[in-house]
């Protein structure tokens, strides 16, 4: 052999592993197009049983162009299928979005559906549970299962009584769907069409989920202020310089959050009849005492019969956001600003007028000593009379019975 | 049918009779507006509000009642006055009639008279007023006063403080309050068995509606009214062959029973709440 042909040989050999590494390099665009899947998937009677069930394994090709993977081909999920050639294994090993969605699904790992999911819980929900398969659509696309408006339902598939996952796992929250609907959010998102509204994610993020009881969740009592800032900041602000901040009171004792007041999937509107019947009770969680005396006076009263929202609630007096204690210039019932407080509803109201004891109640002597011994000289009177005419009645019954006999003997 | 035909005697004129009425309407509704707000923690209280509407019409109701208390307050006035006229006495004189509706030495002896004649002695020589009914009437003044005085601060709060330490109107609370409760409780128990649910009057007396009872009602009920009637020649002046008409007979059993049966329900309920909270006192 010459050396020209050794160099030739040479260079035939390179010629091949060129052209060789070329066609596995660009392997997909030679081996297998979505055509080629489409050639058995295209085809809607295509499906397999599985667990005595039915699984349709038809793509709508149609569909799929309309998607955000529509530019994808199929393989670059189904990565098996690309190196099998015409007939890939079955079945296959589940698509994984995190090769490409690298970072949410490191996220997802350490949420709660991601950590039920590593334990085997077969329930628990996978990237395709909520963005679904092929008809995965951009979340601002009104028929994406991830668009606002379609949350409540996607996450209420299984958050909802009834559905598979409450078979195996207790509800927390019970009716949160419904009251979700109901709250000031659900009927902004459901009656108004308000796509801003909190919907479920807004709040419980969507590939974050964690219980309320674990620290870094944003449904944590500790971060839940900082969730709800990201829609109410002017509350939040006003709220800071409160005396229920942690900025402001410093205490061992539990400082209340935005859902101990408003609840969490129910809340409502706070001109609604529902929220203010409730204020006493949720501001009385904590202010016990306070709660109670304010019961038994009119407002409180009042407030327990139909058509009680209109009467004066804790934060009618009190207010809500920027609630100062009395000595503080700013608050509501600080002497500087009572009159004003009470003519929202009293016109004219005066600072005499503003000494009603509106936490009144007859049981502390030593606080109310005049309302307690009102009450009992009064209960004194009501037991003296009640007596007396209790007894002298009592004791007229069998004479008037003798009488009524008597007469009516004498009548025949 | 009776051979000998049955008279009658005028005890309640047209005028005493329409104030009562006003009374048994404006105190019933009163009572079971007020009450409801009183024990509004009673399941029994919610459905009163919700029959009438709410709150605010409990509330309403009761201050058109209070209008209408004042008003029979003023009615009794004037009825007071046309006696006292009438009857030619001296104003002292008038007060203290011994046959007039101020309790006295005598009603102290027939006190102590009736508690016997329970025990089995004679019974008393009753006259127009017997002191059970004295002490109802004497509400008028003493209720009146202390309920509507203490309301009207209620009712109108800021012009009160304007007057008054604002923290008054919480001792007109208490007041206002209590002394209903005594006053309803008062009526719908020892009233009620005292004229109507004792069983020689039972279901009812109507005689406060009809107005006329029979002459031997009078003469066995309130022997000395009937003595002194015969003795100083009236009672054949005011005799009368007229019997109450069946239909307004009819309309004062049934309206009668009615009531008594309403304010009956309230002060059961009411009962059994005190009984609720005494329990839950200890």
């Amino acid at each position: 052999m010459s050396h020209k042909d050794t160099l030739l040989s040479r260079a035939g050999t390179s010629l091949c592993i060129l052209l060789i590494t070329g066609v596995v390099m660009t392997g997909s665009a030679f081996a297998l197009t979505n055509e080629d899947c489409l050639g058995c998937h295209g085809d809607k009677s295509m499906s397999t049983q599985k667990d005595g069930k039915t699984i349709s394994l038809y793509v709508d090709d149609e569909t799929y162009k309309q998607t955000v993977h529509a530019d994808n081909g199929c393989v670059s999920c189904h990565v098996e299928a690309e190196v099998a050639g015409d007939e890939h294994p079955f079945p296959m090993t589940p698509v994984n979005c995190e090769s490409c969605h690298e970072k949410i699904g490191a996220i997802y790992e350490k949420s709660a559906h991601g950590i039920a999911r590593a334990k085997g819980d077969k329930l628990a929900p996978f990237c395709k549970d909520c963005h679904s398969q092929h008809d995965i659509l951009k979340p601002t696309n009104p028929r994406s299962t991830t668009y606002p408006l379609n949350i409540p339902y996607t996450c209420g598939r299984c958050h909802q009584e009834g559905s598979a996952m409450t078979t195996t796992h207790e509800l927390n929250k019970h009716n949160i769907t419904q009251n979700y609907s109901m709250s000031v959010h659900g009927k902004g998102l459901f009656e108004s069409g308000l796509i801003v509204t909190a919907v479920c994610s807004s709040c419980h993020t969507s590939h974050n989920v964690q219980k309320a009881s674990v620290p870094t969740s944003s449904v944590n009592r500790d971060n839940i202020i900082n969730t709800c800032n990201q829609c109410h900041v002017g509350i939040v602000e006003k709220f800071k310089k409160s005396v229920h901040s942690p900025l402001v009171t410093k205490t061992d004792k539990k400082l209340p959050v935005c859902i101990d007041c408003h609840t969490d999937h129910s809340i409502a509107q706070v001109h609604d009849k529902d929220f203010r019947l409730i204020i006493a009770k949720q501001c009385g969680n904590c202010h016990e005492h306070n709660s109670e005396t304010y019961l038994e006076t009119y407002h409180g009263r009042a407030s327990m019969l139909k058509g009680g929202e209109r009467t004066a609630k804790c934060s009618d007096c009190h207010g809500s956001h920027s609630i100062m204690p009395a000595q503080d210039p700013s608050s509501k019932i600080n002497t500087a600003n009572i009159v004003k407080t009470c003519s929202q509803c009293h016109p004219n109201a005066n600072l005499s007028f503003t000494t009603y004891l509106t936490h009144a109640t007859h049981n502390d002597k030593d606080k109310y000593p005049y309302l307690f011994y009102t009450f009992w000289a009064m209960t004194g009177l009501l037991v003296g009379t009640f007596g007396f005419f209790g007894m002298h009645t009592i004791l007229w019954v069998p004479r008037s019975l003798i009488e009524r006999l008597k007469a009516m003997t004498k009548g025949h | 049918m009776s051979k000998t035909p049955t008279m009658y005697v005028e005890r309640f004129s047209v005028f005493q009779r329409f104030i009562h009425l006003l009374i048994i309407i404006s105190f019933l509704t009163l009572a079971v507006t007020g009450m409801a707000l009183k024990f509004a923690m009673e399941g029994w209280a919610v459905q009163i509000a919700d029959l009438f509407g709410g709150f605010a019409v409990l509330g309403a109701l009761h201050r058109a009642c209070a209008v209408i208390t004042f008003f029979y307050f003023f009615l009794t006035m004037i009825l007071l006055y046309t006696t006292w006229k009438e009857s030619k006495k001296s104003l002292f004189g008038f007060i203290f009639d011994p046959e007039g509706l101020v309790p006295n030495l005598t009603d102290l002896k027939e006190m102590i008279g009736t508690l016997k004649w329970f025990f089995g002695g004679k019974r008393p020589y009753y006259g127009h007023w017997i002191y059970w009914e004295k002490f109802d009437f004497m509400a008028v003044f003493w209720g009146i006063a202390v309920i509507g005085s203490s309301g009207l601060a209620l009712w109108f709060p800021v012009l009160f403080s304007k007057y008054f330490p604002g923290y008054w109107l919480n001792i007109a609370t208490i007041i206002h309050s209590d002394e209903a409760l005594l006053a309803a409780g008062f009526i719908f128990t020892i009233h009620f068995y005292n004229t109507h649910l004792r069983p020689e009057k039972f279901p009812l007396d109507p005689v406060i509606f009809v107005g006329s009872i029979s002459v031997d009602e009078l003469k066995h009920e309130r022997p000395r009214e009937y003595d002194l009637l015969v003795a100083s020649g009236e009672l054949d002046k005011l005799i009368t062959r007229r019997a109450p008409t069946p239909w307004l007979q009819r309309m004062a059993t049934v309206f009668g029973i009615f009531i008594v049966t309403t304010g009956s329900f309230l002060v059961v309920s009411i009962i059994i709440t005190m009984f609720k909270y005494i329990q839950g006192a200890h």
